[in-house]
């Protein structure tokens, strides 16, 4: 569903980014991507939304080249991003239908969807109200909403859990499963190690811009380790 | 209390036309063109010294030498004044980092402080590159006695006041009643407008001789702009001739009454700042909203919604774009009622103004576009667009378009005001009369995504800084109106039997130059070749 391969992206004047970062996240795949603050997460997750441009490498969403074809790439995901800067000139509602006219949902199918999540994540009465009222969380939620109005088959989360309520953590861990049992897959970056153990197949960590580790989490799991001893082994090793 | 306004005042001025990032930036790329912007800001700044040398050096030959500081500083002191009244409630009021000074230590008295002090600082360049080229001229010519410098440095450094405190409390007032509406961003443009019409009609009224000038007249012709000057900014008036005659009592009364009103002026903002910012930020969330039926729109219809939700969300945005069309519709208006018999008369030479008032026209209502910080404005918010699968030839056109339709109700409007005012002689004229302002319109809103593409800032913290002080908004914003110039000059040029083939020329020149802009800029790889 996603292949990454040999992407190096650097920011041009400093020698921060992403070297030679390969990765393959399949149908039904929970993918979970640590490293510390400033390892190059962001950046390989803006590179795969055909946010930011990179130097090499490929990025191919159902076979299909990022660069060569990024409208039709786009239209196969949804990306959130690690802090939700929405429009705040807009109500949630008029997010939501914006966000839904660009990806050409019917209104019967949005209207379904919205109100399906909009009660799920308990934020429909507050739909009306412009973005900038929005809370932190709030905001995520309708990030979250917006993401799955167009039900997407490739989910590229950027820490998707911070400001969220516990419900709603759980409500989102519930849609990331029911997600990849229907034949997607989730892309997501993370700091909450104890999650990324309980929820997800496959990890992959970075540092300082390059990947030292990745693969099937039960691999990765060896001798009953947790994920964070793990991470902090193979940081402290790299 | 001093020490907190001097931390503050550095805070506010470390980044002034971005010195910092200039100075820190690691990104070589970013370096570079932030000082391409500072080398244009530069030969702007040239251009107003020639253009303010070459003014004293006029008066000096005309024998009004005595009245140069007198002129500049009104000069000074009305372009601060009317650029101030757009900025001045946004810089005052801005809440970026205010929460954050909330929490500290600090009296508000200070934050005010510091922000009276930020705009005198940017406003006191603009005053010196004015006014020192006059007093050059006038010290090179006549070699006045050291009293001169003194006073003209302190009056340079003094003039600023007065123009910045009216157009703070103008600011003040507008931002005040507007931070009790709903619609607050409208309603602060929709006053400012207005202040602005209200402002340009007294001084007109002001202005206006109150008899034809007759050869006395000319004899004394020293008297008669003194007595004018006096009429629009009678400060300006005293102070100049304090520095001329070298009266220290005369100058340093009107600075002493300048820093004293400033400083009246800060403390009178402080004393209602928290309250105005309060109402001003405070949103009002109800909670009762119920899932409705919905209705799917197409994506340009949908992407040009967001256009104009984006931009009447901002008043400065609207204030600074809006003035255009309006003042072209206002022109349209009086020229019906007074006909073009007064323009005329007042020309030196007689000129053909049926033919040259469609690029007049034209350049009022693209003195600044919407497009040319469209891009700018999506600030923080550009990552939504650039994850959304649409082309850059969509995200463009919804610009444009918003533009357009902008502007179309002015133009409507003011098109059937202009046909009876200049009653043109002929069919090709009328058709000119039309053609022209909506083919140079289409080339501005175009002219200005494009250099909006080419100078992008998405990294801001007040939109003032994007509407006013961009490079994108001088270069791209005012497109229209140095192509009306051009084509002015161009059909003056041309006998008037070859009149109605060079404005045809243009016109078909412009709408090529508009396709060919259109279709480079929209190309599918814009955000590569322009690295956004």
């Amino acid at each position: 569903m996603l292949k990454i391969d040999h992407l190096t992206k650097h920011y041009k004047g400093s020698n921060k980014g992403v070297t030679d970062i390969c990765l393959e996240i399949e149908a039904g795949d929970i993918y979970a991507f640590i490293g510390h603050n400033g390892a190059g997460k962001t950046t390989t997750l803006k590179c795969v939304a055909g946010i930011h441009d990179f130097d090499s490498g490929e990025i191919l969403i159902d076979g299909t080249g990022i660069r060569e074809n990024p409208l039709l790439c786009k239209s196969r995901f949804a990306y959130i991003p690690d802090n939700p800067d929405l429009y705040e000139y807009l109500t949630g509602i008029q997010y939501l239908n914006f966000i839904a006219d660009v990806f050409k949902v019917p209104a019967h199918r949005r209207e379904e969807l919205i109100g399906r999540y909009g009660n799920d994540f308990e934020i429909t009465s507050s739909l009306g109200d412009l973005i900038s009222t929005y809370s932190h969380g709030m905001k995520q939620k309708l990030a979250i909403i917006s993401a799955l109005v167009h039900e997407p088959k490739l989910l590229i989360l950027d820490e998707p859990f911070v400001g969220l309520d516990p419900k709603a953590s759980v409500i989102l861990k519930n849609i990331m499963k029911e997600t990849c049992d229907n034949g997607g897959a989730i892309f997501f970056s993370t700091h909450v190690l104890d999650v990324a153990e309980k929820l997800c197949n496959k990890v992959a960590i970075i540092k300082d811009g390059s990947l030292i580790a990745s693969g099937n989490m039960d691999e990765i799991l060896k001798q009953g380790q947790s994920l964070e001893s793990i991470f902090m082994e193979v940081v402290k090793d790299a | 209390m001093l020490k907190q306004i001097k931390i503050l005042t550095g805070l506010e001025l470390c980044n002034i036309y971005n010195l910092n990032v200039l100075r820190f930036s690691k990104d070589r790329k970013r370096k570079k063109k932030e000082l391409s912007i500072m080398i244009l800001w530069l030969f702007l700044i040239a251009m107003v010294v020639f253009y303010a040398g070459n003014l004293s050096y006029g008066l000096l030959k005309l024998g009004l030498a005595d009245l140069i500081p007198a002129y500049l500083i009104t000069a000074a002191s009305l372009l601060i004044f009317f650029f101030g009244i757009f900025k001045a409630g946004s810089v005052i009021f801005q809440k970026g980092g205010y929460d954050i000074l909330c929490s500290l230590p600090i009296t508000r008295t200070a934050i005010v402080a510091s922000r009276f002090l930020r705009l005198y600082v940017e406003n006191l360049v603009m005053a010196f590159f004015i006014v020192t080229p006059g007093l050059f001229v006038y010290a090179w010519s006549l070699k006045p006695g050291v009293s001169f410098y003194i006073l003209g440095v302190l009056s340079i450094l003094a003039l600023p006041l007065i123009p910045i405190t009216a157009s703070i409390l103008a600011g003040a007032v507008i931002t005040g009643i507007s931070s009790r509406m709903k619609h607050k961003s409208l309603a602060a443009a929709v006053l400012s407008v207005l202040f602005v019409l209200l402002v340009l009609y007294a001084s007109s009224r002001l202005s206006v001789m109150e008899e034809t000038i007759t050869p006395e007249m000319l004899k004394e012709l020293s008297s008669v702009v003194t007595g004018l000057l006096k009429k629009i900014y009678p400060p300006a008036v005293w102070l100049g001739e304090g520095i001329i005659t070298g009266s220290f009592a005369t100058c340093l009364a009107c600075i002493g009454v300048f820093v004293a009103v400033f400083a009246a002026a800060a403390a009178i903002v402080s004393v209602f700042f928290h309250s105005i910012i309060q109402n001003l930020y405070a949103t009002s969330a109800r909670h009762n909203y119920e899932l409705k039926s919905m209705k799917a729109n197409s994506v340009i219809s949908s992407l040009c919604r967001r256009e104009f939700k984006r931009y009447f969300s901002s008043s400065i945005y609207v204030t600074n774009t809006i003035i255009g069309p309006v003042m072209g519709c206002v022109l349209s208006g009086a020229l019906l009622f007074t006909g073009t018999g007064l323009i005329t008369r007042s020309l030196p030479i007689p000129l053909d103004v049926c033919a040259l008032m469609p690029f007049v026209i034209s350049g009022i209502f693209c003195t600044m576009t919407t497009t040319a910080t469209s891009i700018s404005m999506e600030g923080k918010n550009w990552w939504i667009l650039k994850s959304l699968p649409l082309a850059p030839g969509s995200i463009l056109n919804a610009k444009i378009l918003m533009n357009l339709l902008l502007i179309l109700p002015f133009y409507l409007i003011s098109e059937p005001l202009l046909i009876p005012a200049l009653k043109p002689g002929s069919f090709s004229d009328c058709i000119f009369l039309i053609l022209i302002p909506a083919v140079i319109i289409l080339f501005s809103c175009v002219y200005g995504i494009a250099v909006n593409l080419h100078f992008p800032v998405f990294n801001w913290e007040n939109e003032v800084t994007i509407v006013k002080q961009s490079i994108s908004a001088v270069l791209g914003g005012m497109g229209g109106l140095f192509l009306s110039v051009l084509c002015i000059i161009l059909v003056l040029l041309v006998p008037d039997e070859y009149s109605t083939l060079c404005r045809l020329f243009l016109c078909i020149v412009i709408l090529g130059i508009t396709a060919l802009l259109h279709k480079k800029v929209s190309a599918p790889d814009a955000w590569q070749r322009y690295e956004l």
